[in-house]
């Protein structure tokens, strides 16, 4: 099994986006994801021949970080916040929410393969706080019947690309700032061999 | 700039060299600090705590990890306060959590750190009293290795070793917090050579080898420190048995060879000593089958053979001690008017670079050059403790130029490697050599040292010599002259003249020779000239074969001998690739009547009544360095004073004497692999199977060109035919084909003729997975 050639060629420009080859590891796994939904070991393999490092060193990597997803998850992920910001303003509420609604525990993914429930750290926006996350969008400001106004909507509409400002606009409450910092240069922006991923409104 | 720094560490103010690590700097001093993760060979990494001490900071006293913090000049350390003792406590307390504590089941209990810092250290008590986290016990990682993730308190020493010091980072951290475990990738087992080192640094007994596990407690073994004798690197090593038996082979520290690592050949290659078929009484060949005699028999009949017969002639093994070598070469001369010679069991023996203008190298030597050149048989697979002392130097700055072909090995650290425009497909060298980059750029005017040797049999003395009468002219150079068999370093000093494997089957046959002797070697099963080989012995009248074990050549004597082994059975001296000679100890008895080759020696001659026989090992020992400046000669009682346990160094005149090589032209690249198809290795169990497949490699493009459509294949020539797999080896150049001779009947082809290489549809290759 490998990959195809626009994934291996958008692979090979990242790679050349750095002096050493292993530094693009990060946004490799990432390009795996988007690929299957999680990081698969047959991506492992590829990425090992790609820049050059073994397969349980990527192994290692990707286990270590909990975004890097090691089962498929649902169409839709889940992530509710449950660090201090969002507890204070209860998150506990919004989760048992999502808890109710999917049935699911933490890091659980239902039989149909619609939804995967997950509590997470601080997801940065403890401004607008409790916040959640459907597919890595954010929604800020969430009261317990808008969270599930959400997750009815995702069951019924079962819509092929969430976006954070079209959630905002229906389920979400009070906003901290923008997302999606505009302008991608200096620190301020994204690490240039994540830019090559896009955002889900660029790609859609 | 190199000025001590003065540490005051418990009140007490110590020296230390600049740079060093707080941990280290006490231990130099004799202040011992608890530790796991933190060795000395490895990088530090602080992840198991228990180092913590106090320093004196300008916030006041803080607890720092003694293996993370360089020492500075004026540092107060406190190592035994009590803040320092909560917090090794706390330390234990916590690696406790999810320890098992079975330490009576635990293989590594009683020589383990865990228990002994606990013990020393320990809170006594634990607090906690939920459930250990739980992982199936012991997995298999590799064929000879066992993990057992619930001992493992996650110190990163394997995974370091094997990143930073093997180079083959089959294993690491997966997972994390709680759920940290070693692990191999799914189907990617920690095949290493020299994974054997991981198990003897795991501070706790999570990993274990096949070989050893459960077979013994510390407190039984008996030990003894020797040397490897499996090739010249000679690493010092201790050998460990119980109840007569031996169990296990350790890495010592010894700072100019091994630094405490070994190759997983010469740490398992042992089991057989055990083996039921080794050779137990002296056999005689009568109606063409073996029988069972007595020594005194064969003394009697070698002594009347010997009388009648002055064309005696002597193919010797390289797993024998200098003292040995000496008694050869004085029976031999009692025998013969002429200088005797003596044929080596090796097919790359040439005469290497000892001449008065050569400035040979040390294996230290690595460590200080600019650049570091390499050109020789492939170091992993047969100086593996050598390659990774090269790696060792890479890491430390040095640059590496690497001629092909057989170093592929070596390509992923090489600042230069070159093949296909720089080196024929026959191992010459081309005239652009002067021109190239690297060239250019590391080796003119610079400290090189070069590792120099023959790729392969093949290869002409000539195109050797045109590289390093190069580097001689351009570079300061020091040369290290790679052989690669056992103690063929000894041979060279103690043998009157030396010849090889090629001029073995050329010189001997039974025109000119009545009496064979052949001393542990096996060039049947081992040689490029196998057949010319056993045509000849097959001839000769009278055979005699001193070895451990029955096998192809052995099976040809008119006489065995069963021998001793130098692991462990024998005393004498090994000298090393740098000439460095150390002890080689004995520590188990031997089997049955099996005797040293120099007793059997010894006692023929006296059997023989031949003048000044010598008949004991310590005139053996000093006879070998007769000639040496006394305080510099390896004898025993020289080598037994502490400050020389790690060998002493000399300069020895080499006499070897092989007729030059001017190359033959071949289409295949043949050399050997590190586990082969010997009788030794077949015989020690956890590594019998290592050595056993049959195959050959190239590159994708130079298979592909073979239209094979299938990687199981047949080489055939003439009546030889031999199932094989083709392995892909993306790191061969483009036409090269290797061959591993030491594969079983790999060997038995002529490579200066074609090989055909068909696709093998017999059902038994097919059946094979
Ligand atoms: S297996 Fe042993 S050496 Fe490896 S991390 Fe665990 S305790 Fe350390
Ligand atoms: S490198 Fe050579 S001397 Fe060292 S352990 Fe291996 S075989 Fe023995
Ligand atoms: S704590 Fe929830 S977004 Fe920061
Ligand atoms: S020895 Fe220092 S942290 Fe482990």
């Amino acid at each position: 099994m490998s990959w195809e050639d626009s994934l291996l060629k958008q692979a090979r420009e990242i790679i050349d986006m750095y002096p050493q080859k292993r530094s693009a590891v990060g946004p490799l796994l990432h390009l795996a994801q988007s690929k299957d939904g999680y990081i698969s070991d047959d991506s492992i393999s590829v990425i090992s021949k790609l820049v050059g490092i073994t397969e349980v060193q990527l192994k290692s990597v990707s286990t270590f970080y909990s975004m890097y997803k090691q089962e498929p998850t649902g169409k839709y992920l889940l992530s509710v916040c449950k660090s201090i910001s969002c507890e204070i303003n209860k998150s506990d509420e919004i989760i048992d929410v999502v808890k109710d609604f999917t049935g699911l525990n933490n890091n659980e993914t239902d039989k149909n393969g619609l939804f995967t429930f997950e509590a997470v750290e601080c997801i940065g926006a403890c401004g607008g706080a409790p916040a959640m996350q459907v597919n890595y969008e954010t929604v800020e400001g969430l009261s317990p019947n808008n969270t599930l106004k959400l997750c009815e909507w995702l069951k019924k509409e079962l819509p092929e690309v969430v976006v954070a400002e079209e959630m905002q606009e229906d389920f979400g409450g009070y906003k901290s700032f923008d997302w999606a910092i505009s302008d991608q240069s200096g620190t301020t922006g994204s690490v240039p061999g994540f830019q090559t991923l896009k955002t889900t409104k660029e790609r859609n | 700039m190199n000025e001590n720094v003065k540490i005051n560490v418990n009140g007490t103010e110590i020296q230390s060299a600049p740079n060093k690590l707080l941990i280290e700097a006490c231990e130099d001093s004799g202040i011992h600090i608890p530790r796991f993760c933190w060795h000395k060979r490895l990088d530090p990494v602080g992840m198991c705590r228990m180092c913590l001490v106090e320093i004196e900071t300008p916030r006041g006293k803080m607890l720092v990890p003694s293996c993370t913090t360089n020492i500075t000049d004026d540092m107060v350390v406190d190592t035994e306060s009590d803040v320092v003792k909560k917090a090794q406590e706390g330390v234990l307390e916590f690696l406790l959590i999810n320890h098992p504590l079975d330490c009576p089941v635990c293989d590594k209990a009683g020589e383990c750190p865990l228990q002994d810092q606990t013990m020393s250290y320990g809170p006594g008590e634990s607090r906690f009293v939920e459930e250990k986290r739980h992982f199936e016990k012991p997995i298999p990682i590799s064929e000879i290795i066992l993990l057992d993730r619930e001992r493992c308190i996650l110190c990163a020493r394997c995974t370091r070793f094997s990143d930073e010091i093997s180079g083959d980072p089959l294993i690491e951290f997966i997972q994390r917090g709680n759920k940290t475990e070693v692990n191999t990738f799914p189907n990617e087992p920690f095949k290493s050579y020299f994974s054997g080192n991981t198990v003897q640094i795991c501070p706790v007994g999570a990993l274990t080898s096949t070989s050893y596990r459960f077979k013994a407690r510390p407190w039984d073994l008996k030990s003894v420190r020797s040397t490897c004798s499996g090739c010249p690197v000679g690493c010092s090593i201790e050998l460990n048995s119980s109840q007569n038996k031996m169990l296990r082979i350790l890495g010592v520290d010894n700072d100019n060879v091994n630094q405490g690592w070994m190759c997983d050949k010469g740490r398992y290659n042992f089991e057989y000593l055990n083996s039921d078929l080794r050779l137990t009484s002296p056999l005689k060949k009568i109606n063409g089958e073996f029988q069972k005699t007595t020594i005194k028999d064969i003394y009697s009949d070698l002594d009347e053979i010997l009388k009648n017969n002055n064309n005696v002639k002597f193919l010797l093994g390289t797993n024998i001690t200098n003292e040995e070598y000496v008694s050869f070469n004085e029976f031999a001369k009692k025998l013969t008017d002429e200088e005797p010679s003596f044929y080596i069991n090796d097919d790359l023996l040439y005469e290497g670079f000892f001449e008065d203008d050569i400035q040979l190298a040390k294996i230290n030597d690595l460590n200080e050059a600019d650049t570091v050149v390499v050109w020789s048989e492939d170091l992993k697979e047969n100086l593996p403790v050598l390659y990774l002392r090269v790696r060792q130097a890479v890491k430390n700055g040095a640059k590496l130029i690497v001629f092909g072909h057989s170093n592929s090995t070596l390509l992923d650290i090489a600042d230069y490697f070159y093949t296909d425009d720089v080196i024929s497909k026959n191992f010459e060298i081309g005239d652009s050599l002067p021109m190239l980059e690297g060239v250019e750029k590391f080796i003119n005017d610079k400290n090189v040292t070069a590792i120099i040797g023959k790729s392969t049999p093949f290869q002409a003395d000539e195109s050797i010599k045109k590289l390093v009468s190069y580097l001689q002219k351009y570079s300061n150079l020091k040369i290290l002259n790679a052989f690669s068999t056992g103690n063929v370093y000894g041979a060279f000093h103690t043998l009157s003249s030396i010849k090889n494997l090629s001029d073995f089957s050329e010189e001997v046959n039974s025109d000119n020779t009545d009496v064979l002797f052949v001393v542990g070697a096996d060039p049947i099963g081992k040689s490029i000239y196998s057949n010319q080989i056993k045509k000849n012995i097959k001839d000769i009248d009278n055979v005699v074969c001193l070895d451990l074990f029955i096998h192809e050549t052995s099976e040809l004597g008119n006489y065995i001998i069963p021998t001793s082994s130098t692991l462990g059975e024998k005393e004498g001296t090994f000298t090393n690739i740098e000439f460095r000679t150390s002890r080689i100890d004995k520590l188990v008895p031997s089997p049955g009547q099996a005797l040293s080759d120099w007793e059997f020696i010894s006692g023929l001659s006296n059997f023989m009544k031949l003048d000044n026989n010598i008949d004991s090992l310590e005139e053996l020992n000093i006879k070998a360095y007769e000639g040496l400046a006394q305080q510099t000669k390896p004898i025993f009682d020289n080598l037994d004073k502490p400050s020389n346990l790690d060998g002493i160094l000399n300069n020895f005149e080499v006499n070897i004497s092989t007729s030059e090589n001017s190359g033959t032209n071949c289409d295949y690249f043949v050399g050997k692999k590190l586990y082969g198809d010997n009788v030794t290795i077949r015989y020690s169990h956890s590594i019998s199977l290592l050595g056993a497949k049959q195959f050959i490699e190239a590159n994708n493009s130079t298979i592909s060109k073979l239209n094979l459509n299938s990687t199981k294949c047949l080489l055939s020539q003439d009546e030889v035919e031999v199932p094989v797999d083709f392995i892909e080896n993306e790191k061969l150049s483009d036409g090269i084909i290797f061959i591993p001779i030491n594969r079983r009947n790999l060997n038995k082809f002529d490579f200066s003729k074609k090989i055909s290489i068909t696709p093998n549809h017999s059902k038994a290759a097919l059946n094979v997975n």
